[in-house]
């Protein structure tokens, strides 16, 4: 195979003016694929990341001097970046930003549609600053329709764009599943929707705008229920674990703390596999079960039986007899697990990040990186998170040419600065409370040596 | 008609089921002419529920219809040397084949990527699989919940008493379809760079497990490691019930303290016990009842409306999938396309995932019947004249 030994978005620069999850976790894989990409913050608005209920964890749980330049969240997402902080309420701040726009390529957002008109920073305003500029706007909405102006976040979005009817206990409420979910089908579509616009300006010589909703998003991914009410007018319901044909198929204790075991029998065939691995070949061949309907019917049995067998196995020695038996079986991971699946190491999906010393993080820290793996350009991460304002120098004086003089004066004004006026909270708790109060289920001491980082 | 992005750009959609079929469809709708390849016997999405009527015939598969808008069919045997010798020469002209087969079937019959690339370097091949092309799952079979149960994310969901819990339908097919176009457009790009094409390997395992940016990294600086919900405390974060329905909502958007309680209208939440993040979560089971109190007798519609509109809110009501058939918002995103497909009629179908006023998502055609379009790509763009179209039938090649 040919090596290109090139990163495909090499000499693109992305402007990152958003926050949380969605914009920032695109535009850090925009840097793993080669573009520049600067994160713009502002003096009273550091990324929620730096703190607060989506920020994660600091180093060994120590506050340290710059809690927000050191939580877990930022730091994977915000991976490879530049950092700039500007004060966009003000005039000489957006000026800033203004001419950072005319030598930028791609500009990803979420504001709120009022915040960009008021600033003459929609799109009308933003191609006749650079015509070439790709403006990706993400906002929980999107900017036309009656719900536009809407506030939205993942965690109320999840219940109003579907899932939560379709996910839950059977009989029990609709539920949540997963952390900002429709967060990450966001951050595909805008890394999408920067690509193709790349793309059509090649073609046709100018930039365009690319207007997200997450909304819409979490509701295509669960189209097969909405078309089956058009066409069919058949409720959505929740059904756990089960599957609305297949049967068996559930998440079944194994031996140990927490320790699940997931597996579905597709057909007949799989049955009769299952069957043997249990210790049970004689239920391949009983009435009861020898059909998906029959086993439908009878799942409650069924799932008394494997957890039978399941509980007395560790969960990766259940699912690995089970997949030698040709039966679909998977562990439960828990977080720990991620760190160490063989399989999420055979494909390096996990990478460590080095860390400067004065960073404080400690040499190196696992960092998930992407689920693509290209054969021509074989990509990393592209270097640890920066640190509130930590190129505002570089961003100014050399990619921007501003004198001293201007420089000085903007740092003098506040506009331009590297510390956050009012840092986010971060909860001060030692590691046995946030266990105690059910914030973590447990946690490693010995982790850095489990993981080779001592 | 304005510009597509993509109406250069061949595609062959060799891939089943629903992540590589999103994934080609994205590209479709923006232009790529799209060549779905089916087995003989059908994409095995044909017979993924739910169907039209209820009638579980290929033609009338929802699922099917939903990811292959905007393609061209054929049928074309892979088995068969005739087969393999028809894709080898599609593959020719091709840009991106988008294909899902278990890792090494593609190999075992002539057609991976280093084969194919021999012909035509500038190919790119996106292949989408459970677990990708190597590692020690490569292999391992696979449905929905083993994705997930791997990918870390049920072990977070649910609540701590119960089982761990997956999420409804089958998102890790509709993100890899997502996330595998991601895939594609940088593996495009680099071909419009630097000339080359390349093979773009995505795990649906990953991709899944690539979602957990807050739950992976917590191990990494503490050894924390998360669990699911306990029962105990506040549902703050969690549906409430309302006189028809359940309702969720947050702190923050634009909504100070002052504006939620008044949104809520109970004096009891002014107390000063509830005004600070640390407080309304010590006191989280009182807060909750006196939410409940005053919401019971008010509907999901108008608390949504009211919270939204009124009191810039977070706020969320679950809707149920007829809800989401008939969403004002929806429509006027344009989201829905109406189809009219030969055997099932006219049907209202998710379409349009994001708006882009100078290039949007164009809609052309329905999802092929299975080998509609066997002559026009065979007989026309192979130039295979009509007995040796004949000949391949029979045999049960194409």
């Amino acid at each position: 195979m040919i090596r290109m030994g090139k990163k495909p978005l090499e000499g693109i620069r992305v402007i990152d003016s958003s926050y949380v999850f969605a914009g920032p976790y695109a535009t850090g894989l925009l840097g793993d694929l080669g573009a520049e990409v600067i994160k713009v913050e502002g003096p009273l608005r550091p990324d929620f990341t730096r703190g607060g209920a989506f920020s994660g964890m600091l180093p060994e749980n120590e506050m340290g001097a710059d809690p927000w330049n050191r939580m877990s969240s930022y730091n994977l997402v915000n991976r490879g970046k530049k950092s700039v902080v500007l004060d966009l309420t003000r005039k000489e701040g957006r000026d800033v930003l203004v001419d950072l726009i005319k030598v930028s390529d791609i500009i990803v957002e979420n504001f709120t549609p009022r915040v960009m008109r008021g600033w003459g920073l929609d799109y009308p305003n933003m191609k006749k600053i650079n015509p070439g500029i790709i403006m990706v706007s993400n906002t929980g909405y999107g900017r036309g329709g009656p719900y536009s102006a809407y506030p939205a976040q993942a965690t109320t979005q999840e219940a109003t764009h579907g899932h939560a009817a379709v996910t839950g206990y059977a009989g029990g409420e609709p539920s949540k599943a997963g952390q900002s979910y429709v967060d990450f089908l966001a951050a595909w579509t805008i890394a999408t929707a920067a690509m193709l616009g790349l793309r059509y300006r090649r073609r046709f010589g100018h930039g365009l705008w690319a207007d997200i909703g997450m909304y819409q998003l979490g509701c295509y991914n669960v189209s097969e229920y909405v078309l089956d009410s058009i066409a069919n007018n058949i409720p959505g319901e929740r059904i756990g674990n089960r599957h609305r044909q297949f049967a068996p198929q559930g998440v079944y204790r194994c031996a140990g703390t927490d320790a699940w075991c997931a597996l579905s029998v597709r057909d007949d065939h799989d049955w009769t596999a299952l069957c043997k691995v249990i210790g049970h070949a004689e239920f391949a061949i009983d009435q009861r079960f020898s059909t998906e309907t029959a086993r439908r019917a009878n799942h409650d049995v069924i799932d008394a039986m494997i957890t039978r067998w399941t509980s007395t196995l560790p969960k990766i020695e259940a699912m690995e007899r089970l997949q030698a038996a040709g039966v679909a079986a998977g562990a439960v991971l828990d977080g720990r697990d991620l760190n160490f699946d063989p399989q999420i190491k055979a494909r390096g999906l996990v990478e460590m990040v080095e860390y400067p010393k004065e960073r404080g993080m400690g040499a190196r820290r696992p960092l998930i990186g992407r689920p693509w793996k290209f054969s021509a350009m074989p990509l990393s991460i592209n270097g640890p998170a920066p640190a509130y304002g930590q190129h505002n120098g570089e961003v100014l004086r050399e990619i921007l040419g501003y004198d001293e003089t201007r420089c000085c004066a903007l740092a003098e004004a506040g506009i331009v600065v590297d510390k956050p006026v009012k840092p986010r909270e971060v909860p001060n708790m030692t590691m046995d409370k946030r266990v105690e109060i059910g914030r973590l289920a447990y946690w490693d001491p010995d982790y850095k040596t489990k993981l080779g980082i001592v | 008609m304005l510009p597509a992005t993509l109406d250069d750009v061949k595609v062959l959609d060799l891939s089943q089921g629903l992540a590589g079929p999103i994934c080609a469809k994205i590209l479709a709708d923006f232009g790529a002419d799209v060549i779905k390849v089916e087995p003989v016997g059908g994409d095995s999405g044909r017979k993924m529920a739910p169907h039209f009527g209820n009638d579980p015939h290929p033609e009338k598969s929802l699922v099917f219809l939903l990811a292959n808008l905007n393609k061209r069919g054929v049928k074309l045997n892979l088995d068969d040397p005739d087969g393999q010798a028809l894709l080898r020469q599609m593959a020719c002209t091709t840009d991106i084949i988008v294909e899902s087969f278990k890792p090494g079937y593609l190999a075992s019959v002539g057609l991976d990527y280093a084969t194919l690339a021999k012909e035509n370097p500038r190919l790119i091949m996106i292949s989408i699989t459970p677990f990708g092309q190597t590692g020690p799952y490569s292999l391992y079979e696979n449905e929905e919940i083993v994705t997930y149960a791997l990918s870390g994310i049920m072990s977070i969901s649910g609540l701590a008493a119960q089982e761990p819990l997956k999420h409804g339908g089958m998102q890790s097919q509709y993100e890899g379809g997502l996330s595998g176009s991601v895939g594609a457009l940088a593996a495009l790009h680099a071909r419009d760079m630097l000339g080359e094409g390349q093979h773009v390997d995505v795990s649906l395992h990953d991709v899944v497990a690539s979602t957990l940016v807050i739950h992976q990294p917590m191990y990494g600086w503490t050894g924390a490691v998360q669990g699911r919900r306990r029962p105990s405390g506040s549902s703050y974060g969690q549906v409430q019930r309302c006189k028809d329905g359940y309702f969720i909502w947050q702190t923050g958007g634009g909504a100070e303290w002052s504006d939620i309680t008044e949104f809520f209208g109970m004096e009891a939440l002014k107390e000063e016990r509830f005004a600070t993040v640390a407080g309304r979560a010590l006191h989280g089971e009182d807060m909750d009842r006196i939410v409940l109190e005053a919401t019971k007798d008010r509907t999901m519609q108008e608390l949504f409306l009211t919270a939204s509109e009124k009191y810039h809110m977070l706020f969320g009501i679950v809707q149920e999938p007829k809800d989401l058939a008939q969403c004002p918002h929806l429509e006027a995103r344009e989201f829905f396309q109406e189809v009219d497909h030969p055997v099932m009629g006219k049907i209202k179908v998710p379409f349009r995932l994001w708006s882009m006023p100078e290039c949007p998502a164009v809609y052309r055609m329905p999802a092929p019947l299975l080998g509609q379009h066997n002559t026009e790509v065979f007989g026309g763009l192979l130039g295979l004249d009509a007995s040796r179209l004949a000949a391949l039938s029979a045999r049960g090649v194409i």
